[in-house]
């Protein structure tokens, strides 16, 4: 969970959730929605300026987590520009194979280049929210939201325990290797199997005293917690009204450009 | 004045019908620690759910301030707001990745207003040393750091009686000295009445007031951790053993044939001991 260490250090931290994702949903519809390279681009550099500017986290972060997502993205948008045409096609490059050109129009090349950076956009606005919004906090204004208590409350308990899990499935694998249970692929397999009955084991066992824990604290039937004081962040409203105005700007000044 | 909790002929069994409680009978001063000794599974921590209604004793009472427990829907939550328990694992207490809700919790249970769940939160978070620690998410702290935001998230409920299994168990020895310090330091200035379950027999003179020696779900023995130290066949015979500086007074008595007290179990004791009998020695 690299993105939520940083949230807890973000500037925007104590800002309330709400308009943290009002912000993100704005500008993740309407990049979503204009379908364009240049609102693309613009929308992950605006996102870039407000994750630095009023996050304050530094850019070479912002730049390391843009990285992750570009492997995918570049094998997506090479499946979506490489197409096979009948020789003699208009196509822009392209490599004879068996009679058959293998290659891309400028068609292509404009709807993958679209798609390349409008999704680069959306992973933009993604980390605006994961990188100012620790994982709790969102879960407190998805319940604020008017999402079932019930999915709310899974999603806490989910979250924390993802790390208890993989703690423990982390020390059963130390303890595996150290008899040399990985070694060969039978064994290994042999022992992926009993690591993970054992960690669904410990899981069920520890549901039950949790459960018992939480009955000692006068648990009944619903996980209310107080929420730490939030900044209102109102401000951040017009924000995103301004972003999506520019967002829509960029559309039009390319529309226009494009005639 | 009536001790703060007790039971009285205590029995539980398990659901498949295995006695884990026999005639309990036991009680805690009001702000005094009281240690528990037992091994592994001499019944500690059911004694403990026992305490705090989350088990239903088959037969015997648990009393609060001399008033015995009601089972009903209102007499637990009256219990589990007077009792708290802390468990052995933080991890198995604490249920949100972040600090500040997870101690919270206890407090929203009770049904106070909002400023005063903050306020407990707050004074929860301070006293035990986490204040510092609200920030970051549950799985960044430290085991100790997490057994300290366990024992806020009990704090928050003010209890007047306070359970904890194991304390010291996986501390470093600094944590196992701040944990204690911080149990001694609510005895004294809150009056609170505590209870530790432990096998760590070194902190047993130093921090208990009084204790029982529970062993296959009885109590065996029961005193002042001196009284206690008197009996070292009995500590032994349910695989504990003396301190370590009760241990050494036994032999220098035993083995070496000095005149040593029983009772000398922390290094301040030993140490007076020691000078006496030097003192004899000149005087001879």
């Amino acid at each position: 969970m690299g993105t939520d260490r940083y949230a807890y250090q973000s500037r925007l931290r104590r800002v309330s959730p709400l308009p943290k994702l009002a912000l993100t949903a704005a500008a993740l519809l309407v990049c979503l929605c204009c379908n364009s390279v240049w609102v693309g681009l613009a929308t992950v550099l605006v996102m870039g300026v407000l994750i630095t500017a009023l996050g304050g986290l530094p850019a070479r972060v912002y730049l390391h987590f843009l990285k992750i997502p570009l492997a995918f993205l570049a094998v997506g948008g090479l499946t979506i520009l490489i197409r096979s045409y009948p020789a003699g096609a208009a196509v822009v490059a392209a490599l004879p194979v068996g009679g058959r050109l293998w290659g891309f129009t400028a068609g292509d090349l404009r709807q993958a280049a679209s798609l390349f950076c409008k999704a680069l956009g959306a992973v933009g606005c993604m980390y605006f929210l994961s990188l100012n919004t620790p994982v709790t906090d969102l879960t407190m204004a998805l319940e604020r939201l008017h999402v079932p208590h019930l999915m709310v409350e899974l999603m806490e308990l989910i979250y924390r325990f993802i790390f208890v899990l993989a703690e423990t499935a982390a020390s059963i694998r130390v303890a595996q290797e150290s008899r040399l249970g990985y070694q060969g692929f039978r064994r290994s397999l042999r022992s992926l199997g009993t690591l993970s009955s054992m960690v669904f084991l410990r899981a069920w066992r520890k549901a039950e005293r949790i459960c018992t824990a939480l009955d000692a604290r006068g648990y009944t039937g619903s996980l209310t917690t107080l929420a730490g004081d939030y900044a209102p962040g109102l401000w951040l409203f017009p924000l995103a009204a301004g972003v999506a105005a520019g967002q829509l700007a960029v559309l039009y000044l390319e529309r226009m450009a494009v005639g | 004045m009536n001790p703060a909790i007790e039971t009285k002929a205590l029995c539980y069994a398990y659901e498949d019908g295995t006695a884990a409680l026999e005639n309990v009978t036991l009680s805690a001063r009001r702000g005094s620690i009281t240690g528990i000794l037992g091994a592994n599974g001499a019944g500690k921590s059911t004694l403990f759910l026992n305490l705090n209604g989350v088990f239903t004793p088959k037969s015997g009472q648990v009393l609060l301030d001399g008033v015995p427990v009601r089972y009903d829907k209102k007499g637990l939550t009256a219990l589990r707001r007077r009792v708290g328990v802390v468990f052995q694992d933080p991890d198995d207490q604490l249920f949100s990745a972040d600090v500040y809700r997870d101690v919270s919790f206890g407090g929203v249970n009770l049904g106070l207003p909002r400023e005063e769940v903050a306020r407990r939160t707050e004074e929860a978070l301070r006293r035990t040393g986490v204040w510092e620690l609200r920030d970051k998410p549950t799985h960044a702290l430290s085991y100790g750091q997490k057994k300290r935001a366990a024992i806020a998230g009990v704090l928050v409920m003010e209890p007047e009686v306070l359970i904890l299994d194991e304390p010291t168990a996986g501390l470093d020895p600094q944590g196992v000295t701040e944990i204690l310090s911080l149990l001694a330091g609510l005895r004294d200035s809150l009056g609170m009445t505590i209870l530790i379950a432990t096998h760590d027999m070194d902190i047993v003179p130093l921090y208990c007031d009084y204790a029982y020696l529970l062993g296959g779900g009885r109590v065996l023995l029961e005193g002042t951790p001196e009284e206690l130290f008197a009996h070292p066949e009995a500590l032994r015979a349910n695989h504990l053993r003396l301190p370590r500086i009760a241990h050494l007074m036994e032999v220098l008595r035993q083995a070496d044939g000095l005149d040593t007290h029983g009772t000398a179990a922390t290094i301040g004791a030993a140490r007076r001991e020691i000078l006496r009998l030097l003192k004899e020695e000149e005087s001879v």
